[in-house]
């Protein structure tokens, strides 16, 4: 029997058992659009493929990082005497900015392209979930090394729900397992990271996924306007398929750049006793609403106008959220340049806000 | 002390010579392999009456034209004002030895630049015949320029025992063409094809992108596929020839890289090896991404593709430049003259007299320690180190005070064959006093005076 012949035979039991020939009609019916804004299409699969990564690398990690007290001691085993440790640690966090880089091109991208109006509603929701949950994975995930940085950046980002009236401080004290970030607090952001969070994110990536399917690729307004026979289209099997995986190359690459030429550091192991070291700053992904709650509360000072900034603040994510409810129509009417001007706003905000909270990092 | 020192701070010269040389190899190579694709594709086009690739190789050699004789001429003479004001003294060397090799180079310009010329202006006007002959004599004269660039490049690293033998006797001409085929001219001629006929391909590949997939499938696929075939040289043979080019390399060179691969694991290898890594990464990137992109989808490939796939080349280009210019540590020119155009004989006469009073930069500060040491840090160090900026002196010395900072120049200035820094530092020259004096002055800048306290004046603030 040769080769062919055997793969023949292979395909064919598992075609009759699983239905692979079906899949593959299917995929190969699938198209997706092709115009001048087709590029912006690739952002959900970069994401898609930093998370695997995430994933990858997390487990990997997860073979010898040992939360609570010896969580400094292990990160520092995994980064200086594990076999390439500093390697895999490097990848997964810089994966993970990577990653909240992606999922920001992909929200903006998404919005310009008025992609969350009928009948995609529940993809930008979940979408807007995911990035919250992302968020999280993020905020948890800075602690776990317990070294200086990530201790006090925690102590600082712990501050902000404390702010949020009556229920606010019992949020943060439930979060850190005490009034302090300590030990515990590490168990249980240990926790979120690794079971809660996973938990949630992946089913509702597995909707969002299958959303994308349902509906298709949105087009731009300049596309929708074009009659059916004089919009472009391509198979995504294979060649969008192709593609996706050469932005993929792509990415690991910029990755691989990332993390062997600029390892991720490890600091000195924290002192809750010692003070803040000079500099102390969130990550750039929160940098920017850190900054506007601070710009907020210098504008509005005092405990009602950190009240006020909250609720302000608040209102700016709940008004970009429900965006979808806002801008229904397909016209380009007054509604649709409002939100468009939103967009451009919140672009702006983001931009600057993380701008001059890095210029003003004392 | 002649030489007026040119102080570019955050960035140091080191990188003007760097950002302006990744740029001019980009183009150059490309010169050089495009110089063979054009008339390859040609004689390909002529013997298959494929008109419609003639067409296209007419705006394509338009593009060569303009990116090459324009922007490639430019970056070259940027490189000699550049390399002229940083290292003096390695430029004053390289012309003393290769006057007659550039003099050379020069007529090979001349001739690049004029059949470059005649060959666009000449399309459909001559003989299709003639036509590619001047192709050939472009591609001819191209090749020229190559081979004698990379026996001059190659020199710095591998000048050879025969010219060390007589250098600085006034006699260095004499030993030529030893200094010219040094141990490392042959593989890196060959990798440098290589990477030019992987650039020449690349490029193609942008003039490709802009032909209408939709209207012209046919000669869109064809001119896209044959153009991703002239990474393949590259992707077989670069392996083989990187070996041969680093078994080459002096053991005390290749120590670097085989320092860092040693302690890759732990992940504290050298920067040389790390850079290294990414040429390796970004190249099998590259062949990756034209497959996908390129070769399976000729018709799709658009603009942004062949860009993406060009900046990925940059990349490449760039950390085989530095790697390169890495590998040559702590020399300018192998084994002769240091990074800081301190030449290796005369260290021991500096370290008697006084590095002032060696010193080839213009000083005309005031007559302190402080200002003595300011002027030493921009003669020994400026050439690899700025204060604030690439490897920042300020923040990589932080945390020492000024006992610390030095024992640590006088480290330097013992220069023991154990010492860590041996490998890719320089020695620090001059007398005690000297090193009392760059002291002072690094500590001045890693530990300033409290405020209100008077800081001392730099001479470039007078």
């Amino acid at each position: 029997m040769t080769t062919k012949t055997m793969a023949s035979n292979v395909y064919g039991w598992m075609d009759e058992r699983l239905g692979l020939s079906e899949l593959a009609a299917f995929a190969r019916k699938k198209t997706v659009p092709v115009h001048a804004q087709s590029f912006w299409y690739y952002w959900g699969g970069i994401t898609l493929f930093l998370f695997m990564l995430q994933c990858f690398t997390g487990v990997l990690l997860l073979v010898y990082y040992r939360p609570g007290v010896e969580a400094y001691e292990s990160v520092r085993q995994i980064t200086f005497v594990m076999n390439f440790g500093w390697l895999i640690r490097s990848a997964h966090a810089w994966a993970a900015n990577l990653m909240m880089f992606s999922i920001l091109v992909h929200m903006f991208s998404v919005f310009f392209m008025k992609a969350y109006r009928k009948p995609r509603e529940f993809g930008w929701l979940s979408g807007m979930v995911l990035l919250a949950i992302a968020a999280c994975f993020g905020f948890s995930g800075y602690l776990l090394p317990m070294d200086e940085l990530s201790y006090f950046a925690t102590k600082v980002g712990l501050q902000i729900p404390v702010a949020i009236p009556w229920i606010g401080p019992a949020i943060a004290n439930m979060l850190r397992g005490g009034p302090d970030v300590t030990e515990f607090t590490v168990q249980r952001f240990f926790a979120l990271h690794v079971v809660v969070l996973p938990a949630l994110f992946i089913p509702l990536l597995a909707f969002h996924l299958w959303l994308v399917q349902r509906h298709g690729n949105a087009v731009p307004e300049s596309e929708e306007a074009k009659p059916a026979n004089e919009r472009k289209s391509m198979p995504f099997m294979p060649n969008f398929l192709r593609k996706d995986i050469a932005m993929w190359i792509i990415s690991l690459n910029v990755l691989a750049l990332l993390a062997s030429v600029f390892p991720w550091a490890l600091g000195k192991p924290y002192d809750s006793l010692a003070p803040a070291p000079m500099g102390i700053h969130p990550e750039w992904y929160f940098m920017s609403p850190f900054e506007m709650l601070k710009l907020l509360g210098s504008v509005l000072p005092g405990e009602a106008g950190e009240i006020a900034g909250m609720l302000l603040f608040t209102l700016g994510i709940v008004l970009w959220i429900l965006i979808p409810f806002y801008d229904t129509s397909k016209e380009s009417g007054r509604r649709a340049r409002i939100a468009h001007y939103f967009g451009l706003l919140a672009v702006f905000a983001l931009v600057a806000t993380t701008v001059i909270g890095y210029w003003t990092i004392r | 002390m002649n030489y007026p020192f040119w102080d570019i701070p955050y960035l140091g010269s080191g990188w003007v010579i760097g950002i302006i040389a990744i740029f001019h190899v980009m183009i150059s190579q490309f010169a050089v392999g495009g110089g063979l694709y054009l008339p390859l594709a040609e004689r390909k086009a002529l013997r298959e009456c494929r008109n419609d690739w003639l067409a296209e190789l007419v705006g394509y050699s338009k593009f060569f034209l303009i990116l090459t004789g324009v922007f490639g001429t430019i970056s070259g003479v940027g490189i000699w004002f550049a390399i002229g004001l940083t290292n003096p003294e390695a430029t004053s060397t390289l012309i003393h030895n290769f006057v007659f090799g550039w003099a050379i180079e020069w007529v090979f310009f001349v001739v690049e630049l004029t059949t470059a010329m005649v060959y666009y202006y000449t399309w459909n006007k001559i003989d299709a015949k003639l036509h590619l002959v001047v192709g050939w004599v472009y591609a001819g004269a191209s090749v020229c320029t190559l081979v004698i660039i990379n026996g001059i490049l190659t020199f710095m690293l591998t000048p050879g025992d025969t010219w060390l033998g007589v250098a600085g006797t006034g006699h260095e001409a004499s030993k030529f063409w030893n200094a010219f085929f040094n141990p490392t001219y042959w593989p890196s001629l060959l990798l440098r094809v290589c990477v030019c006929a992987s650039l020449a391909g690349i490029w193609a590949l942008i003039s490709a992108s802009r032909i209408d997939g939709s209207k012209h499938a046919a000669l869109k696929s064809s001119l896209v596929k044959w153009s991703v075939k002239w990474l393949v040289p590259s992707f077989v043979a670069m392996p083989f020839l990187f070996i041969w080019y680093l078994f080459m390399v002096p053991q005390t060179q290749r120590a670097l890289l085989t320092l860092g691969i040693d302690t890759m694991g732990t992940g504290t290898f050298s920067t040389v090896t790390r850079i290294a890594l990414l040429i390796i990464m970004t190249s099998a990137t590259i062949i990756g991404v034209a497959y996908y992109l390129a070769y399976r989808n000729p018709t799709d490939f658009n603009t942004s593709h062949a860009v993406a796939i060009l900046l990925l080349a940059l990349v490449a280009t760039g950390a085989g430049e530095y790697s390169r210019e890495m590998l040559r540590k702590p020399y300018v020119i192998g084994r002769w003259m240091y990074s800081n155009g301190v030449r290796v004989p005369y260290a021991i006469k500096i370290d008697q007299d006084g590095y002032l009073a060696h010193s080839n930069w213009v000083w005309n500060g005031a007559d302190t320690s402080y200002s003595r040491g300011e002027a030493i840090f921009r003669g020994e160090c400026g050439a690899c180190h700025t204060l604030n900026g690439y490897r920042p002196l300020a923040k990589l010395l932080a945390g020492r005070d000024r006992a610390n900072i030095e024992s640590f120049i006088t480290m330097l200035h013992e220069y023991k064959p154990d010492s860590p820094y041996h490998h890719f530092m320089p020695p620090m020259v001059g007398t005690q006093q000297d090193v009392d004096d760059l002291a002072n002055f690094l500590n001045v800048q890693v530990n300033p005076p409290a405020a209100g306290g008077q800081k001392p004046m730099q001479t470039a603030q007078k």
